[in-house]
């Protein structure tokens, strides 16, 4: 804002003089003249300042994201108007692009190769630059002499003021800017509120339109180049630790966390090794990133010495500051909650040399065959713990017997003289349990369990299929 | 008598049974209970159980401490460290088990899966209540002191499921406890292969008179 140079024309309205100013937003023929001192705030600033408008005709935030990306290669001043529209202030860069038009040519180029095709408008205000978008009007305006007739037709539905406002407007036969303009500002605010006629003032430059500005998502990336080549996992390791820990105080300096670092192993002839490591919560510790390094690293079977190495974030995530429990984990109150601290590290740990599937919980499923009734959950995920609180509801409705461990697959038993056999014929104690799934699925069950003893004592569930053949199947133990 | 009570309290003279005096969780079998030392499972070390089948009894016999453990209101993790099969939900909820603490670690078989080390690392982190570990392959007594160590150092309590061999009863242990099953009838005969600080004994526990003493 402070380089922008304040430039004092006679056609352009000053601070010093508020008359002329607010003639500027009453039409001249037949309109009545301004109520008094227009008690609205500070007259708008004296800057120039012109907006690059950009509407999506299809409202879509991932082009949105892209485009506010691209815009910043034109100014940093640029604020999203989600779902669909994008406000620009390109003042400050019409010398660099050498004029308006050029810019606006170099920002259509843009937006065309990343395959938009929004409507783009230039506006001495964003109200005026994003309404004009949405109204689909080609909208070219420098002046802000030339503001207020210029947007005096549009209409006002392309404001998005609420639905009742527009209807109490139209049944006065308000249904264009200009019209609007024209109403007296104390009855306008009275009828339709302060914020309509703020958002009118802020159309026509009469007061400041102030909008949050969009910030690009930041990431970390490090590289280190090593003088001579790097064959030993250790010798990685060690060149890797200034690195992690910059990427600590980056982390730190943010309060935020990652959960995704990618280290990019780069050897010879172009080749290049990436180390992923994941993790199951914002974390932000060096000391910790250096400890699954050291896992992931000792596994990856290299193609040859590595000559340098890249450190990337994913995105960084808002990371709540662990607590740390007063007492040591198993003295009294010691632990603390299950879902914190050491027990999500534990979770980590294990995952990060076993696997993403190798740590689970176990939850109940409504089920009618005995397959479906268990199932291994993300012992992280959110329904997780609900899950629980609904089985431990069901525990009142259990009475049947089940086995303690089920196989995956029900094992076929041989039979003899009509007994299963299991090394030695098996002995029926109770049962039959009929288990019949409803008929109208794919996958139909049933079976008659029973519980048996196998020669040795153990208790194993069994059960024989309702259908022919009628075999004998081992499907669980019950001890 | 009175002499030898009076020399029994001398500094240096420690006796057996006052290593029992260690904190200990109910088994919810008070016939166990009885007879282990301090009337329960410890509440911090490592346990070994050897059973001579898989499905004897010996995860019967755990319920009722898993039941309780999981429901406390600062209940740490109840980790199942490479179980033979899959344990299955419904019979463990019907059984008392709170879901929400269990965690099961179960990986394929390869060069980077040792149920020991998952083992130590649970110990060791301090997340959790009770461990139970299945390992069939023979162990090391380094590795069972090893294990026993680690529970000290998380205050864990630790399960050592292992089968029942002649050559396994007769290694050294350094667990605590070592008890083996054998299922016989609608119980288990329980022997107490060694137990620090208790006797040793074989008897007869039936496992459904866990449901009326429990409640479960």
């Amino acid at each position: 804002m402070a380089s922008r140079p304040l430039r004092k024309s006679p056609l352009e309205p000053q601070s010093a003089e508020a008359p002329q100013q607010l003639s500027l937003a009453v039409p001249p023929a037949g309109s009545p003249p301004p109520q008094g001192p227009v008690a609205h705030g500070e007259p708008a600033a004296a800057l120039r300042e012109l907006w690059l408008g950009v509407h999506l005709p299809q409202p879509d935030p991932a082009l949105l994201q892209r485009l506010a990306l691209l815009a910043q290669r034109f100014t940093p001043r640029v604020s999203l108007e989600p779902p669909d529209g994008l406000v620009l202030e390109v003042q400050g860069s019409l010398a660099l692009f050498g004029g308006a038009v050029q810019l606006y040519r170099a920002f259509r180029a843009g937006c065309n190769a990343a395959g938009a095709a929004p409507v783009l408008t230039l506006a001495p205000t964003p109200l005026a630059a994003l309404a004009s978008g949405r109204a689909g009007m080609s909208f070219k305006v420098l002046d802000q002499q030339h503001l207020v007739s210029a947007v005096s037709p549009l209409p006002l539905a392309a404001l998005r003021w609420p639905p009742q406002v527009l209807q109490r407007l139209s049944k006065l036969g308000v249904y264009r800017v200009g019209q609007a303009l024209r109403l007296p500002r104390a009855g306008f605010a009275r009828r339709f509120g302060t914020e309509t006629l703020g958002m009118l003032d802020q159309l026509i430059a009469r007061s400041a339109d102030l909008r949050a500005p969009f910030r690009v998502p930041e990431k970390f990336r490090a590289k280190r180049q090593f003088v001579r080549e790097r064959e030993h996992h250790a010798e990685i390791l060690q060149a890797l630790q200034p690195l992690l820990a910059q990427l600590a105080q980056f982390l730190e300096a943010r309060q935020c966390g990652i959960t995704r670092i990618t280290c990019r192993l780069r050897h010879r002839n172009g080749l290049h090794t990436d180390c992923v490591v994941r993790l199951a919560q914002p974390e932000a510790a060096a000391a910790r990133f250096m400890e699954w390094f050291a896992e992931r690293l000792g596994r990856i079977a290299l193609p040859g010495p590595v000559r340098s190495l890249e450190l990337r974030s994913g995105e960084l995530l808002s990371r709540a500051p662990v607590p740390e429990s007063l007492w040591q984990p198993g003295e009294h109150g010691g632990g603390g909650d299950g879902l914190l601290g050491g027990s999500l590290e534990l979770i980590e740990r294990l995952r990060m040399r076993l696997g993403e599937l190798a740590v689970h919980g176990l939850s109940c499923v409504d089920s009618h065959s005995p397959e479906g009734a268990s199932r291994p959950v993300s012992p992280l995920a959110a329904d997780f713990r609900r899950t629980a609180a609904a089985a431990r509801k069901e525990r009142s409705r259990e009475h049947k017997v089940r086995p303690l461990w089920l196989l995956d697959e029900p094992q076929l038993l041989r039979e003899r003289e009509g007994w299963p056999q299991l090394a030695g014929p098996l002995c029926l104690r109770h049962g039959p349990e009929r288990i019949e799934s409803h008929w109208w699925e794919a996958q139909g069950v049933a079976r008659d369990y029973y519980q048996a003893t196998d020669v040795n004592g153990v208790a194993v569930w069994v059960f024989r299929e309702r259908q022919p053949p009628h075999r004998w199947f081992l499907h669980g133990l019950t001890g | 008598m009175n002499v030898l009570a009076r020399l029994l309290e001398h500094p240096g003279i420690w006796r057996g049974r006052s290593l029992t005096r260690i904190d200990t969780l109910a088994s919810g079998f008070p016939e166990l209970d009885a007879r282990l030392a301090g009337g329960g499972w410890p509440k911090v070390g490592l346990v070994e159980i050897l059973a001579t089948h898989l499905g004897s009894g010996e995860l019967r016999l755990l319920l009722p401490l898993l039941a309780r453990t999981t429901h406390q209101s600062q209940a740490r993790w109840c980790a199942w460290i490479a179980p033979p099969l899959t344990p299955y939900a419904p019979a463990l909820v019907a059984h008392g088990v709170n879901l929400a603490r269990v965690l099961v670690v179960q990986a394929a078989t390869g060069p980077q899966w040792a149920p020991e080390w998952a083992t130590e690392q649970a110990l060791i982190s301090g997340a959790c209540d009770v461990v139970l570990t299945w390992i069939t392959r023979p162990l090391r007594p380094r590795i069972v002191r090893r294990l026993q160590l680690a529970t000290q150092r998380g205050r864990t309590l630790a399960f050592l499921l292992r089968p029942w061999s002649a050559r396994v009863a007769q290694e050294p242990s350094h667990a605590l406890l070592r008890l083996g099953i054998e299922p016989r009838g609608t119980g288990v005969l329980v022997s107490i292969l060694k137990s620090r600080g208790g006797a040793t004994g074989q008897w007869w526990l039936d496992l459904d008179a866990a449901r009326a003493d429990t409640g479960v």
